[in-house]
């Protein structure tokens, strides 16, 4: 009986917690371009704090550098902004510390694909509690146009002024094609109602999940998305039981969509390889995925007694000879 | 009617024995036929005796000698030299359980060797290696318990104390843990305070080997000037010290620390003998329940910086007022009484009745030791076992009370349902048959307790109320043989006068078990052998006959002496009345656990008769179709699908301007154009806060500037705004 039923101190104590309104979660006022689409993810993360009632100073958000990893400036939470490409083995790093805390990643494509790369395929692998927004706008905005690993190729930046040679990188194929991959979704900046449920979703899925969200930079490239701002058939939403619902008055406007059970990770790879139309929703979701710190987690105390025993054994490997004793040992 | 059926006859009627057709039965030492086979119980490798094992909270704390050994055998008695090595084992197997049976409580280790250096006396050398390899084979430890009078209560201990250890376990990992962060927080202000920074102290925290490059005075000047403002309440530090003061006081378990610190208070005891004591002791220790229970509480909210003395001193002011809830008590012992029915005495079973009808953890043993005694109340009714399974049966029926009843003999294959129990959240009551009235009998316990489970005299079940919220999921009956139906039947081997084996099936009914019982010796007697005739038929199926005219057939049994000789003994109307009330009770038990439930089965009869009713009509219906060639008649269209219901967006007209709030990305363009025209609203996407605040120009050029398009400027309010024509144009797109 009554198992499962929430206890009366747990209802009272509940009636006392603190409610949380937008404007609690609002830092200082964004220094990004008007028109930019990390507002719109900031509006998200913001609204997904005030949903599910996280606590400001139980919640991080930690990031590189770059446009994107101004982010936690904006939030009135703990932050972390980091240095260049390390967003997330600083996170990785709060959370192993600190399994208490809810964090989230903020990287751009330049931040995480190139000079972060390495980082985040560990990440991937280490599969620990934390919601990444992969920012990809396509080229290095903060620096002022440089190509980024995804820009896409023949485009011109200060870096190529000849059109980029390279294919682009596909952020989503290779985060799949990585042991322990437990969650990659696609979000885009300008539908917020499905950029809020994969949001959400990611924040509810325990495990390293990976959201890549396609970024407008109108400074940049103004007209690098106008051919998906025009036509609403160039994003497939992925909808499923398991995965994402869509309302009646979104999928009247857009009407490809495209059922796929996120379980199913092969198929998520060849979705996730498809540039036109650009798949939107949940590519890939398992649960099963352990956790890296709970892996590591310890039912020991840390008392300050086991600290002290812990370092006095590791000093005793070394042994102090008086001086001069160096002589007489050669 | 001949005069040797006559005679049964009476003897049926009245219990009265006239001596020269009809012998006694007392001093024939006779016991029931299905028991020939188990003369000497210490030969047969059956569930017991139990080995206890330690320090397990799962299935495995209770496991069987023989279970025990086969698991060795199985990795052991292998290749060439297994069967000698089984033969050896098996052999050791026996000695055990004749040691057991003889009263020797050891642990399961001693017994081996024991039993093992009793017999390498005698036996060959690779007797001894044998016997080693298995023992290095088995992995479990713990004493020995044989299935006698005290196996209920000690099984029951057993499974307490270990789930006791694993809550004692839980509770101190927590404690120390709060202990451990309520106490960094004290630290932490100490560090803070002016005796923290005192050039004393800070030196203190340096070491030794660098104390003299610092000017600690120099230091502890310039940390005091930059004492924080927020000091530390000195409200918190009282209650963080009141926090650890209580955990340093509970007793509701041993303090992990007892041996080094004599004055820890002396935990309490939670095993007691009497229902009232043990009532009496929960409600005595409550309110030191409630002041821990609390301090946890408000502990848990100190470390996460989320106690608020505003909110939580008047909800912590209030705590426990009514009692604490069960996911509260859950965490502390459960208290574990053990009683035996022959001494409860009228107060004793108020209080027992008591504690059922609570929702208190405590668990009670309800020791049945036997279940033929004489009715109290001496009345006509024979008292087989009625008022003692009464008990059990008013306990389902207050639909709270974790409830198990079953024979000892069935203890071992109801641990895990024991454990169960044992942790259920609220009160359980385990009421067991010991069979340990044997001696009037002169069976062994063992098998005293499986007649009594076998007979339906005494059946197996449980009832877990935390197990769902149906009696399918609550209750389970399955445990008893052939539960569906009335008795048990068995096959019966013998030999007959013309040394042929002869075989029959055999109802194992309630008279067979009472008729092992030398106290019922009266209510049978014993047919010579001359005498078998065609009147006697076996008890079950005199059970199903109606008395309606002067009785033909008398029923009987088959019962077997000392040498194994088979004896044909009647029994009287007394008993079989007995046998028939055991069996509508049965009838009930089965009803509950979803056998021959009398409603489904009625409403089964009446959905086939209208079934077939059905059948009968559309049969005929289709003879008639097929005789008349009718013109061909349009089925009926099948109702369309009813479509999901569609959300309705508002209606607008073309005139209007308004922004698709839902689809804004928050990109500032229209705020940067007019701010007050346009706002963020709860989620922060843009809608239009005031139409007036700005003009026709201004909702023209955000439209443009949106990029994803949702603005729509409708028609123009001010005719007299200068350049409409062109706006009204640039606004086309966006209408
Ligand atoms: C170690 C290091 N190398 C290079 C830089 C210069 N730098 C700053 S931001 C940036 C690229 C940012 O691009 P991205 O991560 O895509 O962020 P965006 O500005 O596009 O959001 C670079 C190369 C740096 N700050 N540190
Ligand atoms: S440069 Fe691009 S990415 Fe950076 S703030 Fe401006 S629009 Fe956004
Ligand atoms: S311009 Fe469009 S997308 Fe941007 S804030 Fe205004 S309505 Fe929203
Ligand atoms: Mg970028």
């Amino acid at each position: 009986m009554a198992m499962n039923i929430m206890s009366t101190t747990g209802c009272l104590l509940e009636m006392c917690d603190e409610r949380f309104e937008l404007e609690d979660y609002q830092g200082g006022v964004p220094r990004w371009c008007t028109g930019c689409g990390d507002n719109a993810i900031l509006a998200a993360a913001q609204r997904l704090c005030r949903d599910e009632g996280l606590r400001p100073e139980k919640t991080v958000f930690v990031s590189g550098i770059g446009c994107s990893s101004r982010f936690p400036h904006y939030m009135k939470t703990y932050g972390f902004h980091g240095i260049h490409g390390r967003a997330l083995p600083v996170a990785e790093g709060v959370k192993m510390a600190r399994p208490e805390l809810t964090v989230f990643v903020n990287t751009g494509d330049g931040d995480c694909c190139s000079i972060g790369a390495a980082h985040w395929i560990h990440a991937v692998r280490y599969n620990m509690n934390l919601t990444v927004f992969l920012h990809d706008n396509k080229i290095y905005g903060l620096t002022k146009k440089q190509a980024s690993p995804t820009t896409p190729i023949g485009t011109k930046s200060n870096t190529t002024p000849r059109g980029s040679y390279l294919e682009a990188l596909n952020p989503l194929t290779v985060t799949l094609g990585v042991q322990n991959v437990s969650f990659v979704a696609q979000a885009v900046d300008w539908i917020p109602e499905v950029l809020f449920d994969i949001v959400k979703a990611a924040y509810r899925h325990k495990g390293l999940s990976f959201i890549r969200i396609v970024q407008r930079c109108p400074e940049w490239l103004p007209d690098m998305f106008e051919p998906w701002m025009r036509d609403p058939d160039k994003v497939q939403l992925l909808h499923h039981d398991d995965g994402l619902q869509f309302s009646a008055s979104l999928s009247r406007l857009y009407k490809n969509q495209l059922r796929h059970d996120p379980s199913d990770l092969n198929r998520a790879r060849e979705i996730a390889s498809s540039l036109e139309p650009i798949p939107v929703g949940i590519l890939y979701r398992n649960p099963d995925v352990p956790c890296y710190e709970d892996l590591l987690r310890s039912d020991k105390l840390r008392t300050p007694e086991l600290t002290r025993a812990v370092l006095d054994a590791e000093f005793d490997k070394y042994t102090i000879r008086p001086q001069g004793s160096e002589k007489m040992q050669a | 009617m001949d005069a040797d059926t006559q005679a049964q006859v009476a003897f049926f009627l009245t219990g009265r024995r006239p001596s020269e057709c009809l012998a006694a039965v007392d001093g024939l030492d006779l016991r029931p036929a299905l028991f020939a086979g188990y003369r000497e119980l210490t030969r047969l490798r059956y569930d017991f005796p139990l080995v206890l094992v330690g320090g397990r909270a799962d299935g495995l704390f209770a496991q069987s000698l023989s279970g025990l050994v086969d698991g060795a055998l199985e990795t052991v008695a292998q290749g060439g030299e297994g069967e000698r090595i089984r033969k050896h084992v098996l052999r050791l197997e026996l000695e055990i359980r004749a040691l057991a049976a003889a009263g020797v409580v050891k642990p399961f280790s001693a017994l081996w060797d024991e039993a093992a250096s009793r017999l390498t006396k005698t036996a060959d050398k690779s007797f001894a290696e044998d016997l080693r390899r298995a023992r290095a084979a088995i992995k479990f430890d713990g004493e020995v318990a044989d299935c006698d009078t005290a196996l209920p209560s000690r099984l029951l201990r057993h499974g307490w104390a270990a789930v006791q250890k694993q809550k004692a376990e839980a509770f101190h990992k927590d404690i120390g843990r709060l202990a451990l962060k309520l106490s960094d927080i004290l630290k932490a202000d100490y560090e803070r305070s002016d005796a923290g920074r005192s050039a004393k102290r800070l030196k203190a925290a340096v070491g030794a080997s660098f104390g003299d490059t610092f000017d600690f005075d120099a230091m502890s000047r310039m940390l005091g000037k930059a004492l924080p403002q927020d000091a530390f309440p000195p409200s918190r530090r009282k209650r963080i010290c009141d926090l650890l003061d209580v955990f340093g006081r509970q007793q509701f378990f041993p303090a992990l620390d007892a041996g080094t610190k004599p004055t820890a208070a002396k935990p309490y005891s939670f095993l007691f003998e009497s229902c009232a004591e043990a009532l009496q002791a929960f409600r005595d220790r409550m309110p030191m329940l409630i002041e821990l229970v609390k301090a946890i509480t408000v502990a848990e909210l100190e470390i996460d910086g989320q106690y608020v003395e505003s909110k939580h001193d008047a909800l912590f002011e209030q705590f426990g007022a009514n009692g604490l809830g069960q996911q509260d008590l859950a965490r502390f012992p459960d208290y574990l009484v053990c009683v035996n029915a022959g001494q409860l005495q009228a107060v004793e079973q108020a209080r027992l009745m008591e504690i059922l009808s609570s929702s208190f953890p405590i668990k009670v043993l309800f020791q049945i030791d036997d279940i033929l005694e004489a009715a109290p109340t001496g009345g006509s009714n024979l008292d087989t076992g009625v008022r003692t399974r009464q008990i059990a049966n008013m306990a389902i029926g207050l639909n709270t009370v974790y409830v198990l009843q079953s024979s000892s003999s069935n203890l071992f294959r109801f641990r895990e349902r024991v454990l169960r129990g044992l942790a259920y959240r609220g009160p359980a009551l385990f009421s067991v048959f010991s069979g340990a009235s044997a001696k009037a009998s002169g069976l062994p316990p063992y098998l005293m307790a499986a007649a009594a489970m076998e007979s339906r005299a005494f059946p197996a079940f449980s009832y877990d109320p935390s197990a769902g919220a149906d009696w399918a999921s609550r209750f389970f009956l399955e445990a008893n043989s052939q539960p569906d139906l009335d008795w048990p039947v068995q096959s019966f081997a013998y030999e007959n006068e013309e040394h042929q084996r002869v075989s029959e099936d055999i109802a194992f009914t309630l008279v067979d078990f009472i008729a092992g019982d030398r106290r019922y010796a009266a209510h049978f007697a014993s047919v010579p052998r001359a005498k078998w005739n065609g009147s006697l038929i076996p008890v079950d199926e005199s059970l199903t006959r109606e008395r309606k005219s002067l009785p033909d057939k008398v029923p009987s049994l088959l019962m077997v002496d000392e040498g194994n000789v088979l004896h044909k003994v009647i029994v009287d109307e007394k008993l079989i009345g007995e046998a028939r009330r055991c069996r509508e009770m049965w009838h009930s038990l089965q009803e509950l656990g979803g056998i021959h439930n009398s409603h489904a089965e009625k409403l089964l009869a009446r959905e086939r008769s209208a079934w077939e009713e059905r059948m009968r009509q559309e049969v005929e219906a289709h003879a008639a179709q097929a005789a008349v060639v009718s013109a061909a008649s349009a089925a009926p269209a099948a109702p369309e699908a009813a479509s999901p219901p569609v959300e309705q967006e508002p209606e607008r007209s073309a005139d209007e301007a308004y922004i698709e709030t839902p689809r804004c990305s928050t990109c500032d363009e229209c705020t940067q154009v007019n701010k007050k025209m346009f706002a963020y609203d709860k989620n922060k996407q843009a809608y239009i806060a005031d139409i007036n605040a700005g003009t026709y120009a201004q909702l023209v050029e955000a439209a443009e500037n949106c990029q994803v398009a949702v603005i729509h400027p409708g028609k123009p309010r001010n005719p007299n705004e200068p350049g409409l024509e062109e706006l009204l144009k640039r606004a086309e797109p966006f209408l």
